[in-house]
């Protein structure tokens, strides 16, 4: 609404006629500052909580003041988590299989998303619904068979196995934006395109992949985030002999807290929790120009 | 002028006619070119089709036909075949009053969990359309921080708040006047121990639906608000009668998407519960997981499991078709 009394188009207006609905407005922009900084202290609040907890000892923990500042700074706490602890090496597993398992995502899901928007063939809908469908089931219920298979096929444990299924349980979504945002992109370059003989690869690769870069960046974003964030397919997947190497870093924080109730190091665990912040830190600033345009534009067309 | 293979094609009477009217001579050559690579469009899809089939669709055939036989501990170890029992599991599930205890309470909790969800996200973005740039992108990167958390995270960091000895939520509560929060536990009475639920779903949902929805409002033409205004329009007018038809499709998506995500709702009853949720704390989802893997019938939690799919699709099917219908039509 602010934004409106400032456009020059209807300012003389709203300034000449009626003063007192911009005060209104005034009070109520002051006021939904006050209720977005609120809210943003409640959306914060456990995360600064959690962040200062982290430098604190086991007994400055459950010392009962929980708002209290640790006596020192210190980042002990952290290598704990990181080598006691091999929050470290399960940080590291982390962070190579989403990398891979989006980059993977992405690519077949654009692949997917571009033929099913774009071209007219015989069983398209039909695939895209199979695809799509995929969104509306929970991916508990999936998780016995998904082991087995995994066993038969031997990639039960290893890294291969895992991210493979991350990239299939990623598609659905993937597909089901892609293809819209695929959709609405103009189809002039193109038909050029064609016309002067490229191929589809070609025109897959060199011209709609570089036009639909907004909604590659937000999908892909939100992939990173979906695939940081699971922790039942590692928990069924990576089992058996050897992969106690494998871990991921979810399951090295439930190991953490599982592990001995109130003996366990509370302060370790904060600072893993902490850890799992970090690469989202990272990827925002990596694409923080993009995710101002691309996720406030892209996902949504 | 070769449009019979271009992904261009939208007209449905075109094929025929196109190839009628070609120039003989000068689009011939590119003509065999395509043709020959006519199946590139099947092979680009042809990886995530094998994926989803393999590691999606497998898997749920399997569950599906397992729900049919009787598959206990012994079964599965012995890898004998289970034996055929029809719909037996089924029959067992319906008639159990636990299981019906447990969908209302998962659809009760769905209910009210994407109810508030959905008003804090689309007000929150509405409220960013307000202020100025610096505190929007503030309170971006605050929404990105809590969305990237990983669920079993923020489920942890809830459980260690909600502790009745060293809990903050307990301190802060018992500084309270005339309030005795010292050592109360949050999951005895099940209202609080399910309002503690709420709140962390709620909590870690709202930064998806407020930046989506906040991305949705910037594509709210501004002169249709203007217009408005100089109408005199009330803002409240203006966001029922020109905003909220405008959003409408984004709304769809991202409530839908909500409630499948939130009835399926896991690892946070989980964590809470420490693994071992009482059978007031049961949803669906670890109804079933609890059935299948920690009393060994795992035919009876895939029966759980197809009941819960279909009890969802049944409830969802008209908005999951409006969503697929926006996803389809541009």
């Amino acid at each position: 609404m602010t934004t409106i009394t400032k456009t020059p188009g209807t300012k003389p207006l709203s300034a000449g006629r009626a003063p007192e609905p911009k005060r209104d407005l005034k009070i109520a922009t002051g006021l939904s500052h006050v209720a977005l900084v609120a809210w943003a202290l409640i959306t914060a609040g456990p995360l600064l909580w959690v962040l200062l907890a982290s430098f604190k000892s086991n007994t400055e923990i459950f010392l009962g003041k929980p708002f209290a500042l640790p006596n020192s700074f210190s980042f002990d706490t952290y290598v704990n988590a990181w080598s006691d602890a091999h929050i470290g090496r399960y940080f590291i597993n982390s962070v190579f299989v989403v990398v891979i398992s989006t980059a993977g995502t992405m690519l077949l899901g654009a692949m997917a998303a571009y033929v099913l928007a774009r071209y007219k063939f015989p069983g398209n809908r039909a695939i895209y619904y199979l695809f799509v469908s995929g969104l509306a089931f929970p991916t508990f219920m999936a998780l016995a068979p998904l082991f087995y298979i995994l066993k038969g096929i031997g990639l039960l444990g290893s890294f291969t196995g895992l991210i493979l299924v991350y990239i299939a349980y990623s598609l659905p979504f993937t597909i089901f934006f892609l293809a819209a945002f695929f959709k609405s992109l103009p189809y002039e370059i193109e038909e050029a395109a064609t016309v002067d003989g490229a191929s589809h690869i070609r025109k897959f690769f060199q011209i709609m992949m570089p036009m639909a870069r907004s909604g590659l960046v937000s999908i892909t974003i939100f992939n990173i985030v979906g695939q940081w964030n699971q922790y039942l397919l590692p928990v069924v997947i990576m089992s058996g002999p050897g992969a106690d190497q494998k871990l991921l870093l979810t399951q090295g924080i439930a190991q953490i807290s599982v592990s001995a109730g109130y003996q366990a190091e509370w302060s370790t665990l904060f600072a893993a929790l902490v850890l799992t912040i970090l690469p989202m830190i990272i990827v925002y600033a990596i694409f923080q120009r993009q995710i101002q345009a691309g996720l406030t534009a892209g996902a949504v067309k | 002028m070769s449009v019979v293979d271009s992904p261009a094609t939208r007209r449905p009477d075109d094929p025929g006619r196109s190839q009628q009217g070609r120039v003989p001579g000068h689009v011939a050559p590119k003509r065999r070119r395509q043709r020959g690579s006519s199946s590139t469009p099947w092979l680009l899809a042809l990886p995530a089709l094998l994926l989803i089939a393999g590691l999606l669709g497998y898997p749920l055939i399997r569950m599906l036909v397992l729900s049919f036989q009787n598959m206990r501990l012994r079964e599965l170890l012995s890898g004998r075949t289970p034996p055929w029992v029809g719909f037996d599991q089924y029959t067992r599930v319906l008639t159990d009053g636990v299981f019906w205890a447990v969908v209302g309470r998962t659809v009760a909790f769905t209910f009210v969990s994407v109810i508030i969800s959905v008003v804090f996200g689309l007000s929150i973005a509405l409220l960013m359309r307000r202020v100025t740039r610096g505190v929007r992108m503030f309170m971006v990167v605050a929404m990105m921080f809590v969305w990237a958390l990983p669920q079993l995270v923020a489920a942890q960091i809830f459980r260690w708040m909600t502790d009745s000895d060293f809990g903050v939520v307990n301190y802060l509560v018992d500084k309270l006047p005339g309030v005795d929060y010292q050592n109360h536990s949050w999951f005895v009475n099940p209202w609080q121990g399910w309002s503690v639920i709420t709140t962390l779903v709620v909590w870690a949902g709202i930064p998806f639906l407020a930046i989506t929805l906040n991305a949705g409002l910037t594509q709210v033409p501004k002169e249709l608000l203007e217009a408005a205004t100089v109408d005199g329009a009330t803002p409240w007018q203006a966001l029922r009668n020109i905003i909220l038809p405008i959003l409408k499709p984004l709304i769809t998506i991202v409530t839908t998407l909500s409630v499948i995500w939130n009835f399926g709702l896991f690892t946070q009853a989980w964590v809470l519960r420490d693994g071992h949720p009482e059978p007031q704390f049961q949803t669906l989802a670890t109804y079933s997981y609890t059935q299948a893997f920690g009393q060994s019938r795992y035919s009876l939690g895939s029966a759980i499991a197809v009941i819960t799919v279909l009890l969802m699709l049944g409830v969802m099917i008209f908005y999951i078709r409006q969503m697929f219908r926006i996803g389809e039509v541009d």
